[in-house]
Order: C-alpha cells, then structure tokens, then sequence
C-alpha cells in the first residue's frame, strides 16, 4: 500500500489538557483554542477558511456535554462553513482514525488542505459517571455486564503479561515515572510535575514522608484501581483539544519550508471482547497496523527515533514498546527500567509524558501525538527536545485494541 | 437457526445456562451465539451449550467497580478457558488464581442472575 500523493502536516496546535483549568468551557471553545494555535504555527500564515474539509475525533458528547453532531459545530466555531465536516468515533482512538481519514482524503485527490482535530471535555461527569461512559468502548454486554471496568480489561492483560513473561509491577511503575518526569517539561501537560514532586505535595497534607518515588507508589497513598494497576498506573481524567493541518505537497510548499511528513500510516481491527483473542498479552492490532506504517515509509521498526504510544495505563506503554517492535515480547518492561525509554535513551517514548502525565482527553489524544510529532521533527519541543530526530510514530488505541491506527512522520 | 440474540445469551444465564453455537462449515465454537462466524463466514450456525467448567486465563481484583458492581467491591473478574475450547468473561469468587480450575456459578443479583466462576 501506498499513499498517491506526498501530504505534509503544515502545522499543529493544542490547548494544555487538564483536569481543572478547562472549567468553564465547552468543547467548541477547546477546540477553537487549539485551532487558532495550529492555524498561527503556520510559517507563512494560515487562515482556517482555506481549509477543504474538517475531521474530527471525539469520543463521547453525547455523554459528556449532551451534544451530538459535534464535527459541523466545530466547524461553524472557527469559522470554515461550508467545507464538509465529519466526526470519528473509534474510542480513544477516534482522532487517530480521524488522521488516517483526513491523510486518505487529501490521497485521494479529493482535497488539498484539510483540518484534522481531536476535543474531549470529561470533566462535566463525576468519576463514576466518567467510568461508566470510558467501559462503553468495551462490549457492553459480554465484558461490562460480566463486571469488566475499563481498567480491568487491561489490568487482565497486564495480568497475563505477567504470569508469561515475568514482567513485574516496579516496571511498570517506572513507566509511571519516567512520563512524568516528561511531562514536567511540556508546558501543555496535566502534571508538570514529577510523582517525587506530587510525593511530597501529597505527603506533607498526610504528614508521611517517602524516601523516593517507589516508596511513594507502594504506599496507601497509591491506591490500587484494578489489580495489579494503581492510580499511578493510570492516565487521568481530562479536558482539551488538539488540531494539526495537512496540506498536499504542491500546496504544503505555499506555506512552510519546514513541513513534516506524513511518510507511512496504518490501521486495524480486533474482536471487541478481550475473550474472543488467543493472546491477550499483546494488541494485534497494534502489530499490524504498525507494519502496513512501516512498509509503506519503506523503514522498520529500528528507524523509528521516538514515539508517542498509547500509554492509557503503563502496562498499554509496556505492551505497545513490544507490539511496535522496539523490544522483543516480554521486554518492554525490563527496557523502560534500564531507562532505555527516557528522553536520553536509545528510544525515547512519549517525550511529551504520554497520556499519564500529559492527559488524555480521550478524543484529543490521537491529534496530540502528531503535535508532539510535528514539534519534535522540527526542533520546536523546547525542553523535551530531541537532538534532530528523523521519524516519529504515533500510535493510538480504541479501548483494548479493538481499533488502532499507526502514524509515521518523518522530516 | 441459532439462538444469536444477546437477550437469548442472558436469558441462559437466568437458567444457569451457557449457551453459545457452533459452525457447522468449519466447527469453530462461539460463546455467545453469533450469525455470521468470525473465522470461515458461514451462517450455518447451530446451538450449543457449555458446561461452564475450564480454567482462569486471566484474573484482576477491581477496586474501583461500575455502580452496578458497587456492592461486592472489590471483585474479582477474569477470562475463562472452557473446556471445549472457547473462551469468556465472568466474575469471580474464592479468588481462583490465574491456571486454577472452575465452574460456573450464577449469582442472583435482583431479577436476573449474574454469571461467576468459583474454584472446581
């Protein structure tokens, strides 16, 4: 497979996600945020009106702000009336899917300039509510009615990748702190801060002392979500928006001397049930999706210099190292602990503090991954930059890997 | 014709009864009942029970449960591998261990019943 044209990402723009700052606004005004930011990191200048079509990655409205046909109320708020619009809904993968689909359409020969943007507002639902609305994109009548939680899908895999491989809890942990000790450097992350930061914060309300970060995540303080997951093992509940634009090649030139190419994508799926899969210790998904990417960059796994990969639980960070092919089955854990992972390691992952430390406003988090991407290969990620990096993928996953969609961008 | 419908799924479940199909194209088993199977494409289903014994492929504890589970938090939940050669999710109690043999159990829980495994 091949995309017929070149297309570019022009530019990219996302609010900082977070828990409490997006209070008091909706989605549109998220959305708007983060597009007036993608459309001014344009090199020569970008009016949003020349876009041919909007794509749009959400999740849930309909649960969170009683809101459907979001895509066309996105696109009446910045102002593009009337390109056609459409929004993705594919789980946490939904702006993920939506890249896919906004790269096909400008392959296609169809359009020439098109808006791909991903918005969750979470905050509007207590955490039960969140809860219940996060296990619709499980079955709803084979895993949830059987007493599933989202967590526990993936604390069942992790489980499993345990009992198989040996991999322990302290790696993943690592995991947990390695993202953020990113994400203290991203000025757009939920946590800025390092979880020996937020011990201490924590601490001193209890009057416990730690002394060191796995101190802290053993402790009371970390309360456990879905055996063996803990809080700390899990991203947390956010609001926020993210848009990229993407430009064919004639047109991409027009607007930037330094676009970022779109050099390879993928996507697939699998059964819905985590029951109905032999192995469930590994996403498929993610394995074939990132090898239609691969092939079609005409690279490999080793190429690939840093990764934005869906780490909705540290063990998915775990899983989607090996499911990429950056480390053989059973050792992306022992991988992240030797700090092979870190910003100064050999593959970086999530340089911008993944999901945990960054957010995941579920339907934003496909998009989020392309701005770090499209800052990354362009120098601009400012303390979490790495030094000239050629590619970098994107990987975002539909709950438990019943969707997933890859991307590879290189300079 | 196979008995396909979620609801038909449930209603088993209330008579403490699994029932699922099988191709009769390619012999794949399905647990729950299906109308097109998902490995050869054939729609010659036929029903087929389970007996509900097998062992624990995977297992959590959920400590932070739906509200419909919030009663009997924390609660054990995991895959099983029936002996017939499917596969399923259910609750558990007596928190058998992942390789641990069990059985299918129904817990009542108002008017209708919710499906469990215990250790064999």
């Amino acid at each position: 497979m091949s995309l017929s044209r070149k297309i570019a990402v022009i530019g990219a723009g996302m609010t900082r996600f977070h828990h409490k700052v997006h209070a008091d606004k909706q989605s549109r005004e998220m959305f708007t945020e983060a597009s007036i930011e993608a459309a001014g990191s344009v090199d020569n200048g970008f009016d949003l009106k020349d876009a041919d079509a909007l794509y749009l990655g959400y999740f849930s409205s309909d649960n969170f702000e009683k809101q459907a046909h979001t895509s066309a109320l996105m696109a009446d708020w910045i102002g593009v009336n009337p390109i056609p619009t459409a929004r993705v809904e594919a789980a946490c993968a939904s702006s993920g899917v939506a890249m896919n689909m906004g790269i096909m359409s400008i392959a296609s020969g169809l359009y020439d300039v098109v808006i791909v943007g991903g918005v969750e507002k979470m905050r509007t639902l207590g955490t039960g509510d969140v809860t219940n609305t996060l296990a619709m994109a499980a079955d709803a009548s084979y895993e949830v009615a059987m007493g599933f939680t989202f967590p526990g899908l993936y604390a069942a895999m992790t489980a499993a990748h345990f009992h198989k491989y040996g991999s322990k809890w302290e790696q993943l942990a690592d995991i947990a702190i390695k993202n953020h000790e990113n994400g203290k450097l991203n000025p757009k992350a939920q946590y800025q801060e390092t979880i020996m930061d937020i011990a201490l914060k924590l601490g001193a309300r209890k009057g416990l002392t730690f002394s060191d970060e796995m101190d802290f995540l053993r402790s009371d303080l970390n309360a456990m979500v879905a055996e063996p997951l803990r809080l700390f093992d899990c991203c947390p509940i956010s609001d926020g928006a993210a848009t990229v634009i993407l430009a064919s090649e004639e047109v991409a030139k027009k607007y930037t001397d330094t676009p970022v190419w779109v050099a390879g994508i993928g996507q697939a799926s699998d059964t819905m049930a985590l029951h109905d899969r032999d192995d469930i210790t590994s996403l498929k998904a993610t394995r074939i999706a990132s090898r239609q990417a691969y092939d079609m960059a005409g690279i490999n796994a080793g190429d690939i210099n840093f990764a934005c990969v869906h780490d909705c639980f540290t063990s998915a960070e775990m899983m989607a190292t090996e499911d990429l092919g950056f480390f053989k089955p059973g050792e992306g854990g022992k991988a992240a602990s030797e700090g092979r992972t870190a910003l100064g390691g050999d593959k970086p992952i999530n340089t911008d503090g993944g999901l945990k430390a960054k957010g995941h406003p579920v339907g934003a988090t496909g998009v989020a991954m392309v701005v770090e991407a499209f800052k990354q290969l362009r120098g601009e990620a400012g303390a979490h930059q790495l030094g000239d990096p050629s590619y970098g993928l994107a990987h975002n996953v539909g709950a438990a890997g019943a969707t997933v969609s890859v991307q590879v961008y290189g300079r | 014709m196979s008995e396909y419908l979620v609801s038909k799924f449930w209603e088993g479940v209330n008579n403490e009864e699994l029932k699922g199909c099988e191709c009769e194209n390619c012999g794949k088993l399905m647990l729950p009942a299906r109308i097109i199977c998902p490995s050869c494409g054939s729609r010659d289903l036929t029903d087929k029970g389970y007996k509900g014994t097998g062992i624990v492929k995977t297992k959590t504890v959920i400590h932070v449960p739906l509200p419909r589970f919030q009663d009997m938090s924390p609660h054990g939940v995991g895959i099983i591998d029936l002996d017939e050669g499917v596969s399923i999710s259910g609750l558990l109690v007596g928190d058998p261990e992942i390789g641990q043999r069990v059985k299918a159990v129904y817990l009542e829980d108002g008017e209708k019943k919710l499906l469990a495994f215990k250790p064999a």
